[in-house]
């Protein structure tokens, strides 16, 4: 264009005359392509009137204009086109969502008192997903599976969505808050000097505790009485007694070289299970021989823990003091000094006693020998359910070991409200039965339920005129009330937790309130602010943040200002401060007139009453995910049982499903027995929490309720009681299970495992002497009558270290949670229809008496030569090209043959749209299927499935990957299962990246080993042989 | 069937056992008549030398076409399973050749048979033909029950009526039958009553192949995994009361990566943030291009305040004067964060580190447009190197 | 009666003129059908409905409702397919591999044989449809362009499945047809009823019965004979495949192909008599389909229930020989496993009893004939159910075991196919020449010339 070239030297000479200055680089060198852009601001073709005809070929509103018109045509030509509704996006997008990705929220669980710290995973602001928290110095990034679980009774449809209140005829009526409210603080007010209790569960939240002592200001009678169905009061009385504090020290578990477990399931249920599991499993690293640690189990029926012994012993836990004792004995005589007189010891003998029980003399001796050569080294460990005697014999024979070092030091636990005593309870009713109680709350708890029956709590409730229970749901307290109060779901609630020193955890809420419930504390303050009644749904995040602000943030010297402190509080979702643990004094010889008094176990029926692993307290009865969560060792759902040894079932002539009836003082129950290998004789072992009368569709006519066995003043212990009566009862209950229960009844079947080598293991010692004496075919020898196909790039795998999996079954859940699992019912689990991807099989080895466990992960293998893949007719499930094996949900017609084909059973088949067919479409509910996983496909009937490696989120690492031009690492990922182990087990990585450490630490190692090689399917998940620490150098 | 009595078809007669009929067979073959044929209720042994046919050749058909099919059904698992859409399947090799053996086989037969039956019904016989002149005769009824016939058309060179008459009574025939042509019928595709006919079929078929389609699948339980019940982004809730399946994070919670920034709704904070990035050319870019997005269509491409939207909106002011580049970098980042007057707040649509990158595009806009003399030098320096000319 | 076998005997007792065998064998398509055909109809069709309703409660509901489960995916489904296509072996052996033999006395009871097979295949094809519980997505299965654009997968050994039964239909409806086309001439000319005439028309195609058709008729007859034998053992084999090509102990085995035609022309023989001795009383036929037919077939009985019974020892030498645990186990545990029971009924079923044929008197006695050939369809029933379920539910992995128990669903499908099997055999019966009405003419004695013929008769 010459003009412009003109009209640009006159600018130039111009400019030139006048003052020199210029706007850039490029303008001051005369940048031509630049001046012309200053004079047409648009660019070329888009300012000229717009004329598709002129307009040059690929012209962008050209191109719209007939993008347009085919639209509109191809609009009008579909004219059925099908509405799948309005789509509604954020009118003012908060600024931390990034529709369809995912965000996460720092929080701390209080299903149980350990405050685990989690990591709540939301899409557009609804909760999908529960893991743990990496900052949380006790969890560490992991959680249990009823912490994880408990996302389900956030969205149960029966969750209770107003307030209600119990009419003269005995219903209860919807009513609204403020009424409520009114009529409330009216009656508060006009208690007078009657009393006001507050029955709670532990209080592990120090403002929410501040709100009751707020209300025991405003309202001086008011007195707070707080339970745990299973707590720790025994060990801490004995501790108390002992060394004079009132909180029994934490353990060095990694640090221990010798763990004898007395009837304590510290790998299941008792204590902080995902700390102790994490601990436990760093003493079984294959990788540190040195390190590793050997357990010693003695109780009545297998536990988790039993089940991961190196030796175990079959005892009646009224037996143990006699144990203890004994070993006192033994240890005294092998040097070491014990503060006890010898005629007392002189009873305890370890022979008579293994002969009396029939234990292994060989074993006992070998413990023994252990505990005095490991003095300092080693750790006894009394299971919280054993009476205060035994745990003093424990501290005494911990001290005279020098096992005090594995104290922990750095850290102890802390009660920021200790719980009542029975007696105290005791005392709440003759209070009540006195009429001196004006108003009962029960905050957020269920004593009806879980209080011994014979302290006739639910009888007194008929003497207090007013009853509120603070409560999710209707449960079996609360209909014994008069007002039931919906509080919020942790997920939607705001608070704080102190259960150690050192830190504070966090919680915040991950959604508003789906239902009209507040949270208990702020119907708290609401009475307490007094009339006229204002709600603000803020009340208490405000009063939270006060609380902290005046009194926790000044105590934390800190050197952040608050504002920052308490936003990178809930950022990380822990508050970490220097804070001295508790210290306590030296052993107080006292006691030892405690362990005068000679306690034999008595030979009647002893019955224990254990926790559950799948109900919890009770508390996760109308939780699909959890009763549908096979048991670690029975692997029953749907029910609990009694466990009893086959001797015993002999002698009371009944099967496994037939029922049984107990009889404990004047308290009897008929529950179906189970015949549990390796049970002591004359022990029935309950598991308490099922058996809720008053629950939603989900926990109804669910198990027994064996809480009616307990007495106020206990048996041997609170949970330990011998039965005057055991005999056959009428008829029988079928329990189902997920595996099958012949292993021991058949010549054909005894050992399969090991004799197919499906398990594979050593000891320590073997290992030492032969590091390959695993038999092992290197799949890349065996014989194929085709060249494997090759993958380059990243190509995934597994590897399960047995040493670490204590088949405790959290990854089960986890999975469920992920992959959209859904929940198929007692019928479908009975004609072997679950539907979990992941499976944890247990074998049982050896004698039925003395069953060695091994448990193994067990999920899709992700064969090379996959067997499902040729069967398939419609070539629904195929090879992947980084080396998995896909299941195409939409392709799949059904025909089920990769299910047949399928070495391992790890399809699994929807014989129903099972979302529709459990409990009349309970899942179907539009409020149930907001925790599905949106990234997965939510699976019907007619349909195979199978874990996919947690596919949704390999494909996450991959488009971050791509978004950060970066190659896609084996460590980008992580499975949902993997997240979940509490000990590490499972590892995930790229089979392909030789540096890794998956392949040269777990891929590689000699232990590792595929199950079925000779099938040679060439499965991409290895399993490290356990290696068991026994003297013995076989199994 | 009305036969047209001046066409004579043929001439028919019937025998009562095999033998005779074989007899008249060869005499008639013998006497050289082409056109006749000989009809029995079943297939009489020694007939076809009789009449002196050679062996048939159906044979061959069946042999060519199974070879045919058995090549096609092998090209064509290798075009699918090897080029049209490989797929990898239980580690095999995409041409698993043993694999296709049985499919191969089966489809030999089935198209070796089929080719082979409609060869010879079809072509071969020429069936179905159903208005045959010897169709509905005594003669027919009777072959095709237990007597045995020979009947010589009237079209053979031969044909003499009297005499063939003679010849075959003179074979024993007692049963001589003349056989006439049936009357031509019309037939036309565009009669009505068959238009009318094809027209019901088409709009049947139309009918329900659109409502098995559009309307039949969409029912269960045909309509498996349609709707999954889950949530879905910017998807109508039935369930929340404003109709939302996204909802919006609690108040004052804190994600993990979004610490709120500390000066919300702030327009002029105490203290501000200092700026985390460097201005790398990566960095630099990325402001640039955001820069140019969100920032010039008020701004101007230079931060000077010319922008397109002159005059059609209050300017955005230049950022070059004196007070914004005393700015503080968190000041700015501070104005883009929480807005300024009427410039309203780019939080949402701008992220934290785009934010940074403005500044630092910012902060060289300003340094370009007030140099120091010293950048005269350098940039000379630069051109010499690159070898421009520099004009002074 | 002794006889000596060294000549042929006559193929028609009595040897009538041909008129009256036409008579005979349309006597049933022209007679109003009589009371023990109306009951026996009903009977058949209310089994018919009984199982329509149960495939309508598995369409709907979905596989849950039979006793299906994991490990046991397969079971009755796929036992009653493999059972019915075995039954549909006989048919088109009789037909094809018999003429191919120049067995003559095959004439009377081939065509009766071919529509069982047709018959037997449908119920067959139906159940693989019924097995997926989703019949609409079938089609997934057979290779036509789609908008997924992909295929079938060739590999897999219910591809196979696809096309062998499919392949194998057709066939026998062809064989079938192209036999019947003269019958329908016949048929058609001996026809006073106007529908029936024109009926008769269109499928007898104009037929003419003319010399220079039957050149050509004959030789395809022979070619048809000669594919379909090779088909006919391909078929089983094929089926067989789905087993033997998987890896399941069990399963797993090469001696499953004629170990499987065998057990088919077993159950397929032992099908054919059953059904034949009814209808040769039925339709009073003694004179065509004689004892001596009924006595040949009981030999071949006798033969390949022997056959079959040595694959069972065979299979208890592999189990021992193989020297895998896993085989041993699933040759034990059929035997003394949970399916024990199953695996004592199909054993006594099959092998023992049938040897009673040894006897002459057994085999020429009608009622023992017909109470041991119902055993050996039961028993071959079995033979199925226990090679599938009692594999399957006992594998590799110890934990995965389950039991098997069918419910009501089940039982209803099973039933069902064989009201569907015996409606359609009863229809055939009345609508049809159960006897090939060409070909008895073209065998009985003085049907062919007695001079010049140069061929033995």
């Amino acid at each position: 264009m010459p003009e412009v070239d003109n009209d640009l030297n006159l600018n130039k000479d111009k400019e030139n005359k006048d003052h020199d200055y210029w706007r850039s680089f490029r303008d001051l060198f005369r940048d031509k392509s630049l001046i012309e852009a200053n004079q047409s601001e648009f660019a070329e073709g888009v300012k000229d009137d717009f004329e598709p005809s002129k307009l040059s070929g690929i012209s962008r509103r050209k191109f719209l204009a007939l993008a347009g018109a085919s639209a509109a045509l191809a609009g009008v030509g579909c004219s059925d086109y099908r509405s799948k509704g309005h789509i509604i996006p954020y009118n003012k997008m908060p600024e931390e969502i990034v529709v369809g990705n995912p965000n996460y929220y720092a929080s701390t669980s209080t299903v149980c008192a350990h405050s685990c710290g989690i990591l709540i995973k939301t899409r557009e602001g609804r909760p999908i997903k529960v893991s743990g928290n990496p900052d949380h110095p006790v969890s560490k990034g992991k959680t249990c599976a009823k912490c994880e679980a408990s996302i389900l009774s956030l969205y149960d449809p029966e969750r209770l969505k107003f307030p209600i209140k119990k009419n003269h005829n005995g219903e209860f009526n919807k009513y609204d808050w403020k009424p409520i409210d009114d009529e409330i603080i009216d009656i508060l007010n006009k208690t007078g000097d009657k009393q006001i209790a507050f029955v709670a569960h532990s209080v592990i939240s120090p403002s929410g505790k501040k709100v009751l002592d707020d209300f025991t200001k405003k309202y001086p009678n008011t007195k707070i009485y707080s339970y745990e169905l299973f707590n720790e009061q025994n060990r801490n009385s004995a501790w108390e007694k002992c060394y004079g504090t009132d909180v029994a020290p934490l353990i060095k578990w990694n640090d221990a070289k010798i763990i004898v477990g007395l009837e304590s399931d510290f790998l299941g249920t008792d204590g902080n299970k995902v700390e102790t599991a994490r601990l436990f499993a760093e003493g079984r690293e294959v990788h540190n021989l040195e390190k590793f640690n050997r357990l010693y189990v003695a109780e009545g029926s297998l536990s988790v823990t039993g089940m991961n012994s190196d030796y175990r012993f079959r005892l009646r836990p009224d037996a143990q003091y006699e144990f203890v004792m004994s070993l006192l004995n033994e240890v005294s005589k092998s040097g070491v000094a014990v503060p006890l007189d010898a005629e007392t010891l002189a009873d305890y003998s370890l022979e008579n006693f293994a002969g009396k029980y029939s234990l292994s003399k060989k074993n006992l001796k070998l413990l023994v020998h252990d505990l005095v050569n490991n003095q300092g080294a080693s750790i006894v460990y009394a299971g919280r359910t054993l009476p205060e005697q035994v745990h003093i014999a424990v501290n005494l024979l911990n001290e005279v070991l020098g096992n005090s070092k594995l104290y922990r030091d750095d850290t102890s636990s802390i009660n920021v409200l200790p719980l009542s005593k029975y007696e105290e309870f005791e005392e709440l009713v003759s209070q009540i039965n006195s009429g001196n109680v004006g108003v009962l709350i029960h905050y957020d708890s269920n004593p009806v339920f879980h209080l011994p029956h014979d302290l006739g709590y639910a009888e007194a409730l008929k003497k207090v005129h007013v009853i509120i229970s603070f409560s999710g749901s209707q449960n079996d307290s609360s209909v014994l009330g008069n007002y039931t109060l919906p509080i919020n779901h942790d997920f939607e609630s705001w608070g704080d937790a102190k259960t150690r020193t050192g830190f504070y955890s966090m919680q915040q809420p991950v959604i508003d309130p789906i239902f009209d419930t507040r949270q208990k504390e702020a119907i708290l303050l609401t009475w307490l602010k007094g009339k006229p009644v204002v709600y603000d749904d803020m009340i208490y995040h405000k009063y939270l943040m006060d609380n902290w602000q005046n009194n926790i943030y000044p105590s934390l010297n800190s050197k952040m200002s608050f504002k920052e402190l308490w936003v990178a509080a809930l950022h990380d979702g822990v508050v970490i401060f220097d804070e001295a643990p508790q210290s306590y004094g030296s052993f107080n010889k006292n006691v030892l007139t405690e362990l005068q008094s000679n306690s034999k176990a008595s030979s009647n029926y002893l019955v224990v009453l254990r926790d559950s692993y799948q109900a919890g307290d009770g508390r996760f009865l109308n939780n699909g995910w959890m009763l549908e969560f096979p048991h670690p060792i029975s692997k029953i759902t749907w029910d609990n049982y009694a466990a009893v040894s086959h001797t015993t079932a002999k002698e009371l002539g009944i099967e496994s499903n037939d029922k049984i009836l107990v009889e404990v003082g004047n308290r009897k129950l008929e529950i179906p027995a189970f015949i549990q290998p390796g049970a002591a004789d004359k022990t029935i072992t309950i598991e308490l929490g099922f058996g809720r009368k008053t629950i939603g569709v989900v926990g109804t006519d669910v198990g027994f309720d064996a809480n009616i066995l307990r007495s106020k003043s206990g048996g041997v212990s609170h949970w330990v009681y011998q039965a005057n009566k055991v005999y056959k009862g009428s008829g029988s209950h079928k329990l189902v299970s997920t595996m099958e229960h012949t292993m021991f009844a058949e010549a054909l079947t005894e050992n399969a495992a090991k004799k197919r080598k499906i398990i594979q293991e050593g000891t320590v010692k073997e290992y030492r002497k032969n590091p390959h004496f695993i038999e092992t075919e290197d799949p890349e020898k065996m014989e194929s009558l085709y060249n494997p196909h090759a993958y380059p790039g990243v190509k995934w795998g597994m590897a399960v270290d047995l040493n670490k999996c204590i088949g405790c079954g959290e990854c089960v859940i986890a999975c469920n949670a992920e992959n959209n699992i859904p929940i198929v019912g007692k019928d479908q689990v009975a004609v072997s229809r679950e539907m979990e991807w992941l499976r944890v099989d247990r074998y049982y080895s050896g004698t039925i008496d003395e069953p060695v466990t091994s448990n193994q992960l067990m999920l899709c293998q992700q064969c090379d030569n996959a067997p499902c893949e040729n069967v398939c007719p419609v070539a629904a499930t195929t090879h992947s090209p980084d080396g998995l094996n896909q299941m195409i949900y939409n392709r799949c017609v059904g025909t089920r043959y990769c299910s047949n084909n399928c070495p391992y059973k790890v399809r699994r088949f929807n014989f129903f749209n099972y979302r529709d067919h459990f409990k009349n479409s309970y899942q179907q509910s539009h409020l149930f299927s907001l925790v599905n996983n949106p990234e997965v496909t939510v699976r019907s009937r007619g349909v195979m499935e199978k874990c996919t490696f947690c596919i949704q989120r390999i494909m996450d690492a991959r488009s971050e990957a791509i978004k950060e031009h970066r190659p896609l690492k084996g460590s980008d990922v992580r499975t949902a299962c993997q997240d979940a182990c509490n000990t590490e087990a499972i590892k995930f990585g790229d089979m392909n990246d030789k540096e890794s450490e998956f392949y040269k630490k777990y891929r590689t190692h000699e232990l590792g080993y595929y199950v079925l090689e000779d099938v040679n399917t060439r499965p991409n998940v290895t399993y490290i042989a356990k290696l068991r620490n026994t003297e013995s150098e076989e199994v | 069937m009305n036969r047209n009595q001046n066409s004579l078809y043929g001439v028919a007669a019937l025998f009562d056992s095999p033998d005779d009929i074989l007899k008249a067979a060869k005499k008639v073959q013998a006497d050289g008549y082409k056109k006749y044929d000989v009809n029995t209720p079943y297939p009489v042994h020694g007939m076809d030398s009789a009449m002196g046919f050679k062996a048939s050749k159906m044979g061959y058909v069946t042999l060519f076409f199974g070879f045919a099919a058995a090549a096609f059904i092998l090209g064509f698992m290798w075009w699918t399973l090897a080029v049209s859409y490989p797929l990898v399947i239980g580690g095999k090799p995409f041409f698993a050749l043993p694999a296709f053996v049985p499919i191969t086989f089966e489809f030999t037969v089935l198209l070796g048979v089929l080719s082979t039956v409609f060869g010879m019904i079809a072509v071969v016989f020429n069936l179905p033909f159903n208005n045959h002149p010897i169709h509905d005769t005594n003669y027919m009824r009777n072959v095709s029950s237990d007597k045995y016939g020979l009947v010589i058309e009237a079209e053979d060179p031969l044909f003499e009526q009297d005499k063939v008459v003679e010849l075959l009574k003179s074979l024993g025939s007692k049963n001589i039958e003349l056989v006439y042509n049936p009357e031509e019928e019309k037939y036309s595709i565009f009669q009505p009553k068959f238009l009318v006919f094809l027209g019901i079929i088409a709009v049947l078929t139309a009918c329900s192949t659109y409502v098995t389609l559009n309307k039949f699948m969409y029912l269960p339980p045909f309509d498996f995994m349609l709707n999954q019940n889950k949530g879905v982004s910017q998807e109508e809730s039935s369930f929340f009361y404003d109709k939302r399946e996204m909802r919006t994070p609690v108040a004052g919670t804190v994600a993990r990566g979004y610490i709120p920034y500390a000066y919300t709704g702030e327009t002029d904070p105490k203290e501000v943030l200092s700026n985390p990035l460097l201005p790398t050319k990566k960095v630099l870019e990325l402001g640039q291009k955001k820069f140019l997005t969100f920032c010039s269509p008020c701004h101007g491409n230079y931060a000077d305040g010319k922008s397109r939207l002159m005059g059609q909106f209050p300017p955005g002011p230049t950022l070059h004067s004196q007070r914004i580049i005393n700015f503080t970098d968190g000041q700015i980042y501070n104005v883009i964060t929480n807005g300024f007057s009427i410039m309203p707040s780019y939080k949402r649509q701008i992220t934290r580190d785009e934010r940074w990158a403005i500044v630092n595009y910012i902060r060289v806009l300003q340094r370009a447009q007030n140099p120091k003399p010293s950048d005269f030098t350098e940039i000379k320096e630069i051109n010499k190197e690159s070898g421009k000319n520099v004009p002074n | 009666m002794t006889k000596d076998y060294s000549v042929e005997l006559a193929l028609v007792e009595g040897n009538p003129p041909l008129r009256e065998l036409d008579e005979v064998i349309s006597a049933p398509i022209d007679s109003r059908p009589s009371h023990k055909y109306h009951i026996a109809l009903s009977i058949t069709g209310s089994l018919l409905l009984i199982g329509a309703i149960c495939v309508g409660l598995t369409f709907y509901y979905g596989i849950g409702m039979w006793g299906n489960n994991i490990p046991v995916a397969w079971a009755f489904g796929i036992t009653n397919f493999v059972f019915w296509v075995g039954i549909g072996h006989a048919g088109t052996l009789i037909s094809a591999i018999l003429y191919l033999l120049r067995q003559h006395w095959r004439t009377g009871i081939a065509r009766f044989a071919e529509a069982m097979t047709i018959f037997a295949v449908i119920c067959a094809g139906l159940f693989p449809i019924i097995h997926v519980g989703r019949p609409w997505l079938a089609g997934y299965l057979i290779p036509y362009p789609n908008q997924h654009s992909i295929w079938p997968n060739f590999i897999s050994p219910l591809v196979w499945d696809v096309f062998a039964v499919s392949t194998y239909l057709t066939v026998s409806l062809v064989f079938w047809y192209v036999g019947l086309i003269p019958d329908f001439a016949t048929l058609r000319d001996r026809a006073t009823n106007k529908i029936k005439k024109t009926i008769y028309s269109v499928f007898s195609l104009g037929w003419r019965h003319s010399n220079r058709h039957w050149v050509h008729y004959e030789k395809v007859y022979m070619i048809l004979a000669g594919l379909a034998t090779p088909l006919v053992l391909s078929v089983h084999t094929v089926v067989s495949w789905d087993f033997a090509a998987a890896i399941l102990p069990g399963w797993h085995s090469t001696i499953f192909p004629p170990y499987f035609v065998a057990g088919a022309i077993f159950s397929g023989f032992a099908m054919v008599s059953t059904v034949l001795i009814f209808v040769r009383k039925v339709f009073d036929m003694e004179h065509i389909i004689t004892l001596d037919h009924l006595e040949k077939m009981n030999k071949i009985i006798l033969l390949t229930g022997s056959m079959v019974g040595y694959s069972y020892i065979i299979e208890w030498f592999m189990g021992w020989y193989s020297g895998s645990p896993f085989e041993l186990f699933v040759t034990l545990n059929r035997a003394f496993g949970p399916y024990a029971w199953g695996y004592w009924i199909m054993i006594s079923c099959n092998v023992f009893f049938p040897q009673l044929f040894w006897f002459k008197k057994i085999r020429r006695s009608i009622p023992a004939t017909l109470i041991i050939v119902i055993l050996v369809n039961v028993g071959m029933w079995f033979e199925r159910f226990v090679i599938i379920a009692s594999s399957l539910s006992r594998d590799f992995l110890p934990t995965s075991w389950h039991y098997f128990k069918p419910t009501l669903v089940d039982l209803g499908i099973l039933f069902g196919s064989f009201g569907l099997f015996f409606t359609l055999i009863l229809l055939f019966a009345k609508t049809l020449p159960v006897i090939s009405i060409t070909e008895i003419k073209g065998v009985i004695q003085g049907a062919q010339p007695t001079h010049g013929g140069e061929h033995e008769s």
